[in-house]
């Protein structure tokens, strides 16, 4: 059991298919490493079939069936999927994270303490990236203006709210400030979606606020 | 009426022998109902109809990924469906094509992960929604019909974001209550 679950409202946005891209994806890779969670994401899904399933039917256009017969002989049905492949590197990533690793993507060096790979989602009003830190080391002391959304992917980090471990969630309301520290072992790996630009509060801040803000750090 | 059996066995022949037959008894089925669900939210009947049709030939092609140990038929194509929604009605064109990857795609390195969703759980489903009080009904509607985050919904209801979350909370413990025997 995750000791860390994504919150059930959380669950219900994204059964829901409520959520924007980046949440969806930071809940997608919980889910995935996170088996309590999937199965009450499973039953809300159930709760959405339950619901078509008992619509009464809304009149379909008479061409409708036929249109899409037509289009039938276009599509082929698919062989079964199977489990993505994961370039040399990106073991740890968890299948919904792969068709966002596109080639030539490589962790970057930022401000000599960690390393990113920034993440281009669609029509994103988040900014989602994955991080890694080496163990015992740190991210700049920073607070969220907006609320930000952590998965631990590999190996784990403890922050003033306690340990986290693979596939454990985190919702950082904004005001509070947080340093989360990589503990010892592999290097810690985790996705992180944030609403809203990050301010850094540490003694730098200043100085490098501006360019948080431009988007070059 | 088309059962859930009956349901399963048509994906499966699609899957086993692209049967058209098939096919089009379950677009029977299933294209008026997603089409009656999507506009409760209020979208029209046209986008509707797009939503609907888009969805069902996702099943089709889809058909071989379905696993009835780990979904019902109505489940899996809601899944489907509420992804159909999301691209054509939010967004105009995604580079990554919206899959559900818990449904379409087993989790890795566990196979135990079955009979969550299927036959009689599915069934208990449909009954539980009538018990659930009519607080939390309108919650969970809202998120399904509308697409609206939890926020949104405290927005519109003028609830305090906390009450919100407790009913949402309330209604998943007694759907995991319902269900836990089932799933054991």
């Amino acid at each position: 059991m995750s000791r860390h679950p994504a919150p059930d409202e959380l669950l219900l946005d994204y059964a829901a298919g409520a959520l924007p891209d980046g949440p969806a994806l930071a809940v997608a890779l919980h889910l995935a490493l996170a088996p309590d969670s999937r199965r009450a994401v499973d039953r809300l899904n159930a709760v959405g079939g339950a619901l078509i399933e008992r619509e009464a039917e809304a009149a379909m256009d008479d061409a409708a069936l036929e249109s899409v017969m037509a289009r039938l002989d276009e599509v082929a049905v698919e062989p079964r999927a199977q489990a993505p492949i994961r370039r040399p590197g990106f073991e740890w990533a968890p299948a919904p994270l792969v068709p966002h690793l596109r080639p030539g993507l490589g962790w970057r060096r930022i401000l000599g303490m960690f390393d990113e790979i920034r993440l281009d989602l669609p029509g994103a009003f988040h900014r989602v990236s994955l991080l890694r830190l080496e163990p015992g080391h740190g991210l700049p002391q920073h607070k969220h203006a907006g609320y930000e959304y952590t998965v631990c992917l590999q190996g784990g980090y403890t922050d003033e709210t306690g340990n986290y471990g693979v596939g454990d969630f985190a919702v950082g309301p904004g005001e509070h400030r947080h340093e989360p520290i990589a503990d010892p072992g592999e290097p810690c790996i985790a996705l992180i979606v944030v609403e809203k630009p990050i301010v850094l509060t540490g003694p730098w801040g200043r100085f490098f606020n501006p360019l948080v803000k431009r988007g070059l750090i | 009426m088309l059962s859930a059996e009956e349901a399963a066995d048509l994906i499966e022949a699609i899957a086993s022998r692209q049967d058209r037959a098939a096919f089009a008894s379950l677009f029977r089925h299933f294209a008026p109902r997603v089409k009656a669900f999507i506009l409760r939210g209020g979208t029209d009947a046209e986008a509707a109809q797009e939503v609907a049709q888009e969805a069902l030939i996702m099943v089709w092609r889809k058909a071989a990924s379905f696993d009835r140990t780990r979904a019902s038929a109505a489940t899996w194509i809601y899944t489907i469906a509420r992804n159909k929604r999301i691209d054509l009605l939010r967004r105009a064109a995604r580079p990554i094509d919206t899959e559900d990857w818990l449904v379409v795609y087993a989790p890795e390195g566990e196979d135990a992960d079955k009979s969550v969703l299927a036959g009689q759980t599915y069934t208990r489903v449909k009954e539980l929604l009538g018990d659930l009080s009519e607080d939390q009904l309108v919650v969970i509607r809202k998120a399904f019909f509308e697409d609206k985050t939890h926020t949104v919904i405290a927005e519109e209801l003028k609830l305090p974001l906390g009450t919100v979350k407790s009913r949402i909370r309330l209604a998943l413990g007694r759907l995991r209550e319902a269900l836990e025997k089932d799933e054991t």
